[in-house]
């Protein structure tokens, strides 16, 4: 067995118990694969891990660049690029002057900046996951900003890429950059979808031709000297992303991803000069100094900048606070980056070493951070450490003073919307709480009374008069947000929102007057449809014009 | 430079040939394993001499061979191969001493020195796992029983070619006592390994994998874990034996294949196809265009003629000692046909025999070049009668009649159509499970989590684990030709494909998000498109206006649902009678 192949095996012989503790613990699997790697390292030489790193910075790279809808992108954008890059300069800043402070070299300290300010967007992704699916805004939000600091890292492997803090070579560099960019555009655009054509429905051939195309814009890199991340990133973005069209490359891209980003972590892992076991005592205490500094720095300072910034953008106290602690962890780029600079001779073995034991650590605790979250936020906000700024939710809302006997509607989403055209039909007085800023002018424009405040606020309550009102519809999908409702115990009839039976039987316990279930609506509707169209009443064209007839006109999306 | 390390030219320059073949052959018709061949001809030493053997490409090639019996392996089910286990092993040992016997007797005709022809016996007996699972792979038989007989001869085998090279690299073997050492020691690794992988899969895996299941990537990552530690074992075994002073070698196909048959007997196996066959289908794709990097052209081509020859022979030699062999074995045509004919080609094995003759010093190079070009020509030809199997043997099946025998081997084929597919298992779909089970003798049921599955199978519907964005799947229940498919997913791209996939004739509801989406939906072909909030916004808006109106109403139909939503079964749409109570 060739020698490369033996390492492959040891890597994932070792990463699977500590996968399995992983799942065991609910942990985000990058970290303990690091970990794996602290073990697998005894049995693989550095320059074979180093190799194989490689691989695995490539694809993950490129995935990050097939994820991104060039057509989309600025959506994405709008929502919080100024408060992810206010994040990075600040926190990048404390990072770097914490460098210097223990006495790491200017030029070594950039790296620690970068480490402190860049968050990992797989493992934040994996704990958000719940967030983003109910469209939560702390989980749109922290993918945002995940995801400018993922450009930005990018962007700064390039800068790094000339090796020299010089003007010449940096100009030359972003020149290039640009050159792949527009490629990667070309192809996107006029190519890919030819390449699709020719491969006549094979994913076989479709894998292949992309991988092709990676190897291709990896080469063409290499050729001009810059980092063979831009390239696979630029390789990335040529990938049309259509994942319908497209299904099995994007299945299979996934599995390819999966098998050489776990090699990626475990040989950083592996890459890990352990101290006090392999290394001296003076050499081991300044590393676990940096270690113990990174941690702090990303764990505490991060999250804080972050929500600050975040208030300080008129978010709300609470979205801010959790969208800050889906930062606190170091980033799967700031391991590519310190590994690229340990390659070029600009990282030390101590810088680099306790980048990633922090980025393992951190990897760690964020996972922790995330599953205590509401609690830790009820904490500071009880003790005023985050004080909701009632100035702010006053400015923002529009609630007549005289406010009775009125529907508090919480969430003014596709449902929520829906019941106030209800209530606007027959006339009833009622109030919308929202807390999304990217809502904010549609509530303003489209509601006549309306609080601008986060739900586990008493004092958004407060503001909607919520104690004298006939009924409080709640259509946020969040648990959290419900459970707090039922904690309150308004007098006002209470109505809620549950993604299934068991949970709406959980609030009908705790006191809810009605759930309502959507899935288990729609399941009752299609039953008779279902049911007509089996006993032959109805004929599968019938069912198509009665669907048909159930859509609105065109109008806006909302979601 | 950094990037010199990895990514090494040699790869880039494999990949681009590969794919710009790949291309041309699928445009042009022809298989792909041809196109990665020939393409391995022309940038290799033999041709352009861009590229030659790495590291790199070893570990690659290694890999894909790991990973295409790793893959084979998940889809051995036992219970659905134990019957044939008994006739493989009657074939598979008649038909490699009758092909060597062939292969001895051809090249001692061609001129070539005794130990030669013997060595060139021993290489050319074996049919090529690559090939013949890779083609069977990609039409989609592996588990049709001809195919299934295919991989049982061919695992055979890859135990005998294990063996023999054991010996060869022994070197000249002292004694008949030796060899039958060396074969005991094999053969008793092989069973011990076997056990363990079964016995794992019995009482170790299901309990870990019902755990991970639910988690794609985890459970994907462990599985190759489990693979991995199968493939070490089975390649260093040596380290753990030489302590004893025995001395062993197991290749890494076979620990790579009993992993995968650990896993195939859980209930989970299904998905895991769909995972690994990417990074197989690369992997291998390096494979075989690295067959033809070993060796120049002049030692290649050196008997040329000799290897035309051989290889004419052996075809015919191989095609008529399997059928000959299978039939004997009582299969019926198609399968004695087809099984015989896609398994005429010589193996890579035998290019792997041929390199470790070599170095043993029992052979030249230039013999080791004649079995190279005799297993390209040999496995060029045959990829074409994969292709034409099914129409050659409509063509010859009279011909064929008179040699089958009275009572053939039979075993039952389940398929399903007609059948009514449900994806996903919640609130939407589970009130209407009753319903279609009425209709449809036939009812499947994909979903995505372990507890799910446990759950549908204890209420006595048939359940199939996976995620029905992998095209596996989709096969696996038949989707095709299912009659009626209802999909409570509401991510576009999987409505979109079921649309695409299903027939005119077919019913399909599938959900969306948006009323985009759902527009999409219908304009592709959606009978019904489910658009569970909109619904409900409806509903509650109807509510609270009865809230409002009148309060008592209000409580009466609330309390109803609720009361139906506290005892789960099928129940009559409610929302007429709420608004006919309304009314009143």
């Amino acid at each position: 067995m060739a020698e490369m192949l033996t390492a492959v095996a040891i890597v994932f012989i070792v990463a699977g118990p500590f996968l399995l503790l992983a799942n065991r613990y609910d942990l985000p699997g990058a970290p303990l694969l690091i970990l794996a790697g602290v073990i697998a390292g005894v049995f693989i030489d550095e320059a074979l891990a180093l190799e194989l790193a490689q691989f695995g910075i490539a694809l993950l790279v490129f995935s990050f660049g097939v994820g991104i809808q060039l057509s989309t992108i600025e959506t994405v954008l709008a929502d919080s690029e100024l408060a992810a890059i206010a994040q990075i300069v600040v926190v990048g800043s404390l990072g770097v002057g914490f460098g210097l402070l223990v006495g790491v070299p200017a030029g070594e300290a950039i790296y620690i900046g970068v480490a402190a300010a860049l968050s990992s967007t797989i493992v934040a992704t994996a704990l958000l996951r719940t967030e983003i699916r109910s469209n939560l805004i702390q989980g749109r939000l922290g993918e945002s900003i995940h995801f400018v600091q993922d450009l930005f890292a990018v962007a700064f492997i390039l800068v790094v890429g000339a090796g020299v803090l010089e003007l010449d070579p940096i100009v030359l560099q972003i020149g290039y950059g640009v050159v792949f960019l527009g490629a990667a555009v070309l192809v996107n655009r006029y190519l890919f979808d030819l390449v699709g054509r020719l491969a006549s429905g094979s994913d076989e051939l479709m894998i292949v031709g992309v991988v092709s195309l990676l190897v291709l814009f990896i080469g063409a890199a290499a050729l001009v000297d810059v980092p063979i991340v831009v390239g696979a990133f630029a390789a990335g973005l040529a990938v049309r992303h259509d994942p319908a069209q497209y299904l099995g490359l994007f299945n299979g891209l996934d599995s390819i991803r999966d098998f050489f980003v776990a090699i990626f972590f475990v040989t950083v892992g592996a890459l890990i000069v352990l101290p006090f076991v392999a290394t001296g005592v003076a050499e081991s205490v300044e590393k676990l100094t940096l270690v113990a500094g990174l941690v702090l720095l990303t764990v505490l300072v991060k999250p804080v900048v972050t929500a600050a910034i975040l208030i300080h953008r008129g978010y709300e106290a609470r979205t801010a606070a959790l969208t800050g602690f889906s930062t606190d962890q170091i980033s799967e780029f700031s391991l590519i980056i310190a590994i690229e600079a340990l390659l070029l001779g600009l990282l030390t073995q101590t810088v680099f070493d306790a980048i990633i034991l922090a980025a393992a650590v951190t990897m760690i605790t964020s996972a922790l951070t995330h599953r205590y979250n509401e609690e830790i936020y009820r904490w500071l906000a009880d003790r005023g450490v985050i004080a909701g700024r009632h100035d702010k939710i006053d400015e923002l809302s529009h609630v007549p003073s005289d406010l009775t006997d009125h529907v508090v509607v919480l969430g003014y989403g596709r449902m929520g919307s829906r019941v106030v055209e209800t209530l606007e039909e027959l006339g009833h007085p009622y109030v919308v709480v929202e807390n999304d800023p990217a809502l904010r002018d549609d509530v303003r424009f489209e509601c006549e009374a309306y609080v601008f405040g986060d739900a586990m606020e008493p004092y958004t309550w407060e503001k909607a008069n919520a104690a004298e009102a006939r009924a409080i519809v709640s259509m946020t999908p969040s648990p959290v947000v419900s459970r707090r409702l039922l904690e309150t115990r308004f007098d006002a009839t209470l109505v809620l929102r549950a993604p299934d039976e068991r949970t709406a039987v959980e609030y009908l316990d705790a006191g809810a007057t009605y759930v309502a279930v959507p899935d288990l609506l729609a399941g009752e509707q299609l039953i008779t449809y279902v049911e007509a169209l089996l006993e032959g009443e109805m004929s599968p064209e019938d069912m198509r014009s009665a669907g048909l007839a159930e859509l609105p006109p065109v109008r806006s999306t909302r979601y | 430079m950094v990037t010199e390390v990895a990514l090494s030219l040699d790869l880039a320059i494999i990949l681009l040939a590969a794919t710009v073949a790949g291309f041309v052959a699928k445009q042009t018709g022809q298989p792909t394993i041809i196109a990665y061949i020939l393409a391995g001809v022309v940038i290799g030493p033999v041709v352009l001499g861009l590229v030659e053997v790495t590291e790199l490409t070893e570990t690659l090639s290694e890999l894909g061979l790991a990973f295409l019996l790793f893959l084979l392996g998940i889809k051995m089910r036992i219970d659905e191969i134990r019957h044939i286990l008994a006739p493989i092993v009657k074939i598979s040992l008649p038909q490699m001493a009758a092909v060597a016997a062939v292969g001895t007797g051809t090249s001692l005709a061609l001129g070539f020195g005794v130990t030669e022809s013997i060595i060139i016996g021993l290489a050319v007996m074996y049919s090529s796992t690559a090939v013949v699972i890779k083609m069977l792979t990609d039409m989609g038989e592996t588990t049709t029983l001809h195919g299934k007989i295919d991989v049982g001869i061919l695992l055979v085998q890859d135990v005998v070619v294990v063996i023999l090279l054991a010996v060869l690299a022994a070197g000249r073997p002292e004694s008949p006592a030796a060899v039958a050492t060396t074969l005991a020691v094999v053969l008793v690794l092989v069973a011990i390994i076997t056990v363990a992988a079964l016995a794992a899969s019995k009482y170790a895996l299901p309990a870990v994998f019902r755990r991970i299941a639910d988690d794609k990537q985890i459970f994907f990552l462990v599985a190759i874990s489990w693979a991995f530690l199968f493939v070490f074992v089975s390649s260093e075994i040596d380290l753990f034996l030489s302590p004893f002073g025995i001395e062993a070698y197991l290749s890494i196909e076979m620990g790579a294949f009993l992993a995968g048959v650990a896993i195939a007997q859980l209930p989970y196996s299904k998905e895991l196809q769909d995972r690994v066959n990417p990074l197989t289908d690369l992997f291998v794709m390096i494979f075989l265009v690295s067959v033809a990097l070993t060796l120049q052209a002049s030692e290649l081509l050196f008997y040329w003629q000799e290897a035309v020859v051989a290889a004419i022979v052996l075809m015919i030699g191989k095609f008529v000692i399997f059928f000959t062999l299978i039939t004997w074995q009582r299969f019926d045509r198609e399968t004695t046909f087809l099984g015989s004919l896609y398994m005429i080609q010589v193996s890579e094995f035998g290019v792997v025999v041929g390199v470790a003759a070599a170095a043993g010093g029992f052979v030249g190079v230039e013999i080791l070049g004649f079995l190279t070009l005799v297993a390209l020509l040999t496995m060029g030809v045959s990829v074409y009668f994969f292709a034409w199997g099914s129409a050659l043997f409509e063509r010859l099946e009279p011909l064929l009649e008179r040699f089958e025998s009275a009572e053939t081997f039979t075993e039952e084929k389940r398929e399903h159509s007609d059948h009514a597919v449900v994806v996903g298992y919640d609130d939407v779909t589970r009130n209407l499970l009753g319903l279609l089970e009425h209709h449809y003798e036939d009812l499947v049921v994909v979903d995505r989590r372990t507890d799910h599955i446990r759950e549908l199978e204890e209420a006595g519907y048939r359940a199939v684990f996976g995620d029905v964005g992998s095209a596996t799947i989709r096969k696996d229940v038949g989707l095709k030709r299912a009659d009626f498919v209802l999909s409570s997913s509401d991510q576009l791209e999987i409505g979109k494909r079921l649309l695409r996939e299903t027939g005119d004739e077919t019913t399909v509801i599938v959900e969306a998000n948006s009323p985009e989406d759902a527009r999409a939906l219908y304009e592709r072909g959606a009978n019904y498109v489910i658009r569970s909030v909109e619904l409900s916004a409806e509903r509650l808006g109807d509510y609270l206006g009865a809230l409002l109106a009148d309060p008592d109403a209000f409580d009466r139909v609330v309390e109803r649902e609720v009361e139906l939503m506290r005892q789960p079964r099928p129940f009559p749409d409610l929302h007429e009678q709420v608004e006919g109570e309304l009314d009143d």
